[in-house]
């Protein structure tokens, strides 16, 4: 699936490809990240990459890509891997996992918090899978534009399909992920029964019913599309990324706000790769980059929850514009209160069926 | 003779109090096990349902059409065997249900077998998990009051206690079940104890608390129901939902006699009683493979029922007829599990249908198809359980909803009253009445109805062979001092009753007859080994005399014995205080 945080689309995979061939050549100690590029990369480069590079020698190339795993399944099945260290999805983590291409990884190897908390006690409960260690959280949300609603202002996920009281068009991912969710959320469904009932005909005909009730909706693809569209006004709510949202609010002033009711919380992993290079390099890199200190600086430069709680209580201001970036964390407690987690193991099974369900019902609708 | 066994009148004073303390404490960790299990109970038939591909998340996720198909006729038809094979181990050979509990604590039988407890329990979750149209609650209350019975009998309590354990053990199983302590408490009272008593009333509030805990703190679960804040209804609305509440009370009576007949039906089936259920989960299974909506205990109908524009009118009508027959089907048939969440998910889609007919025929904007969808549903259920103060209750603390609370209340007080005119009190009443436990007239009549008259039964009088001399016959009734005695031949049979003053008369007349069979006998009622206390108590109302003869016709007519009727007075009122101490006793 396109998740979507780098400067995207088809160049950068030719690039990736490009990239991803030199490095092992240039320089054999160098350990070689995949991650998302963008805003993300930077913040890993400062808050990561950058110290680790000091504090032990190593230099670190960042190659870049939008997810999925047709270049890791390619570079596994030629026994030609260049990354070490890959920066994936749990969902996608979670499928990699049972394919085969990932490496098993155990949380003891992980650091203590500083105060002596083991790993296992101080990560998030579901942190822990079996080839992928969550190291942030972010989520899917809907913001909308400041001014698009005089007098008034949505409050809840139900408001993005109510087009009386918030009239003008939508963005939203070209997915059914979150789309299908929110739908369904807006019927007033329970958190906990919702991907029951997503499972039945019936449950993703009322979902697709909803969507179908909002007249305009621009379909975005890549990541940095919604905060565009909101800037340009073409659209008064979106979904996207709260990274994304985030700085088109604080560094480039655009005047939306986040709606943080029916946030959809995702996994964000290190996993390492069936045939990496250098998979202990890799292994002490992931335990420096998973640390109490550096999760907690990576998310004063992004605003992505830390997996860790000793992390997130030390989470401080942003440090060139001074926002106080908790309550930018999608785990902040006021932000987190009606926050959905994607049932990922639900997605790894259905999401090819899902998605041609999907695909239809847009054809259709595109038709009309 | 022994005399009225009066206890010393009532606890009061410091002793009193701790025992009743403890009783409540004793509430309160029978409440923590029955929820314990109960939570276990409800995790272990989702754990299944996910295993054989009964939920739909589970059948969603598992991506081969033809083994689906496959799994989908044949789980139920396997569950069905085993549940089955399992009853065969059960004495009555059907599993136990609320109306076993209700009958144990009506009938002041008390203790509950804890081996078909067991049984039934396990055949219940054998049946939930492989998606039967059956019911979780009532093995769950079943399972509640086992355990509570299970405690009082290992603590060595007496009969009142061990049906305040019992009730301890079901308001814990429905506190926990439902996320609803009140409705817990309110079933137990409403539903198994039938009294309102200070003295069970703390101890069950206790139980229904702590499992109240649990369930918070253990099971996550989302509310049955959830409601838009500003949807009111109009004033006109609340008489669709009284017309709701009369023709749910129709609903609920097709409903329970369905079950009713397929098992009247089922008894006369030419197959092999564990068979039995596999065909039903045979012809389940089949029928889910075209609508799948009936298969197991329909979480997910019952969510899609209350949101509107989910089912079209003629869908929710055809969900809702194939709902009841595959609940009368799995349950006549012999699949162990309760009634309640069917009947949830038809009246719910019961009032589905009429919110969308109301709603196409008023043209008016859907706000409030909830109430109409809660309001089928309180009208189906309330009459089921025959307790429509807990459906009230359930819906209240689910919702949060006054409102809403005040449509179901219209709908209930239409649909209780037509169905306990047209049907009887209860689902569990109709059943134990089939099994001849009549509690139509309450506790009181039930209990003297279960009382064997034998246990008066004394073989302290004169019995006279025919051909005693009537002089005899004299003395020996002047030295017994007995005002009459009983004929009684060679062979043991019971002839007939003479009084003194007869043979004193028969002596004095000259022509009178020699023998005492030749006396005329007296009009007197014969009482057999099972007649109840009650019927004998309907017996004495024609009869001035000392005693009624006990006679066994299964045994050639042959003389037990005699009753006096000063002892069955004296048991009636005996009975009657128990009842009374338990039911207005505070302590």
């Amino acid at each position: 699936m396109a998740r979507g945080r780098g400067n995207r689309g088809p160049v950068s995979v030719l690039w990736l490809a490009l990239f991803a061939a030199v490095p092992g050549q240039a320089d054999d100690d160098a350990l070689t990240v995949l991650s998302w590029g963008g805003a993300y990369e930077r913040a890993q480069q400062a808050a990561l990459f950058s110290p680790y590079t000091a504090a032990t020698g190593t230099r670190i190339e960042v190659a870049q890509y939008d997810g999925g795993l047709d270049g890791l399944r390619r570079a596994v099945a030629e026994g030609e891997v260049p990354w070490d260290l890959i920066d994936m999805t749990r969902s996608e983590a979670m499928a990699a996992c049972a394919e085969g291409l990932l490496e098993p990884l155990s949380p003891r190897l992980l650091a203590p918090a500083p105060d002596g908390t083991p790993a296992e006690e101080d990560f998030l409960p579901d942190a822990f899978g079996r080839c992928a260690i969550t190291h942030s959280i972010f989520a899917t949300v809907v913001a909308y534009r400041r001014d698009a609603f005089p007098g008034t202002r949505p409050d809840s996920i139900e408001d993005l399909f109510d087009q009386q009281r918030f009239p003008g068009p939508r963005a939203l991912q070209r997915t059914p992920a979150v789309n299908l969710e929110w739908a369904l959320l807006a019927y007033r469904v329970p958190h906990e029964e919702l991907y029951g009932l997503l499972s039945t005909r019936r449950g993703l005909d009322l979902a697709l019913a909803r969507l179908d009730e909002l007249e305009e909706i621009h379909w975005w693809q890549a990541g940095d599309t919604p905060p565009r569209l909101l800037a340009e006004g073409e659209v008064v709510m979106a979904s996207g990324y709260n990274g994304r949202f985030f700085d088109a609010m604080v560094n480039r002033g655009v005047p939306i706000e986040i709606l943080w009711d029916g946030q959809v919380q995702e996994h964000e992993t290190w996993a390492i790769p069936r045939g990496a290079p250098h998979p202990e390099a890799a292994r002490d890199l992931l335990r420096f980059a998973t640390t109490t200190e550096r999760l907690a600086d990576l998310s004063r430069h992004i605003p992505y929850g830390p997996a860790r709680r000793s992390a997130a209580v030390r989470v401080t201001t942003h440090p060139d514009s001074g926002v106080d970036m908790r309550l930018h964390i999608p785990t902040h407690p006021l932000n987190a209160e009606r926050a959905l987690a994607k049932d990922e193991a639900w997605y790894a099974r259905t999401l090819g069926r899902i998605q041609d369900y999907f695909r239809a019902w847009l054809a259709k609708r595109e038709q009309e | 003779m022994d005399t009225l066994p009066l206890r010393p009148a009532s606890g009061r004073g410091p002793l009193a109090v701790v025992r009743f303390l403890g009783l409540v404490l004793l509430g309160a960790i029978l409440g923590a096990i029955a929820a314990l299990a109960a939570v276990a109970f409800v995790s272990a038939v989702l754990a299944l349902n996910d295993l054989l591909l009964i939920s739909p998340r589970s059948r969603m996720m598992f991506d081969h059409p033809g083994l689906l198909l496959a799994a989908t006729v044949a789980v139920p038809a396997l569950g069905g065997l085993v549940v089955g094979l399992l009853h065969r181990a059960i004495p009555e050979g059907r599993p136990h249900a609320p109306a076993d509990v209700i009958a144990a604590v009506q009938t002041r039988r008390g203790r509950l077998p804890p081996r078909a407890g067991g049984l039934s329990a396990l055949s219940a979750l054998v049946s939930l998990g492989a998606g039967a149209s059956v019911g979780q609650y009532g093995p769950l209350v079943h399972l509640g009051a086992t355990l509570g019975s299970l405690g009082a009998r290992l603590l060595r309590l007496g009969r009142s206690d061990d049906n305040i354990t019992i009730a301890c053990g079901v308001a814990a199983a429905i506190a926990t079940a439902f996320n609803a302590p009140l409705a817990g408490i309110v079933f137990a009272h409403e539903v198994v104890l039938r009294h309102y008593a200070l003295r069970a009333f703390a101890p069950v509030a206790a139980a229904a608390l702590v499992g109240y805990v649990i369930a918070t703190n253990v099971l996550d679960r989302g509310a049955l129901f959830h409601v838009a804040d500003t949807a009111v209804p109009r004033p006109w609305e609340f008489v669709a939902f009284l017309a709701i509440g009369g023709l749910g009370a129709l609903v609920a009576g097709a409903y329970m006699h369905t079950i009713l007949g397929v098992t009247r039906l089922a008894g006369t089936l030419r197959l092999a009683p564990p068979l039995r259920p596999a065909l039903a989960g045979a012809l389940l299974g089949l029928t889910a493979l075209w609508v799948p909506d009936i298969l197991g205990m329909g979480q997910e109908t019952l969510r899609f029922a209350t949101i509107a524009g989910a089912f079209g009118s003629a869908e929710l009508l055809l969900v809702l007829v194939l709902k009841v027959a595959a609940t009368g089907l799995c349950l006549g048939m012999g699949f162990s599990g309760g009634v309640f969440s069917p009947a949830l998910v038809i009246g719910t889609l019961f009032g589905a249908l009429c919110g969308s007919l109301v709603g196409q025929l008023s043209g008016a904007p859907q706000e409030t198809f909830v109430f109409y969808a809660v309001c089928g549903m309180v009208a189906v259920t309330s009459p089921v359980i025959g307790a429509p103060l807990t459906s009230l209750l359930i819906v209240f603390e689910l919702t949060g909803s006054y409102a809403l609370t005040t449509a179901a209340l219209a709908s209930v007080t239409l649909a209780s009253p037509i169905a306990a005119q047209l049907f009887g009190r209860s689902l569990f009443d109709i059943q134990l009445e089939h099994r001849g436990l009549d509690l139509s007239a309450g506790r009181g009549r039930a209990v003297l109805r279960n009382t064997p008259v034998t246990e008066q039964l004394t073989e302290e009088c004169v019995t006279l062979a025919p051909q005693t001399p009537v002089a005899e016959a004299v003395t020996a009734l002047c030295r017994a001092r007995h005002g009459e005695g009983y004929l009684v031949d060679d062979r043991g049979r019971y002839l007939g009753c003479v009084s003194l003053a007869d043979l004193e008369a028969a002596r004095e007349a000259a022509t009178g007859p020699a023998q005492a069979g030749e006396v005329a006998t007296l009009a007197r009622p014969v009482l057999h080994p099972d007649t109840s206390l009650w019927d004998a108590m309907a017996e004495l109302q024609d009869v001035t005399g000392e005693a009624l003869p006990v006679v066994d016709p299964a045994a050639d007519d042959a003389f037990r014995g005699v009753v006096f009727e000063a002892s069955i007075a004296r048991a009636y009122l005996a009975h009657s205080d128990e009842l009374r101490r338990e039911e207005h006793g505070t302590g």
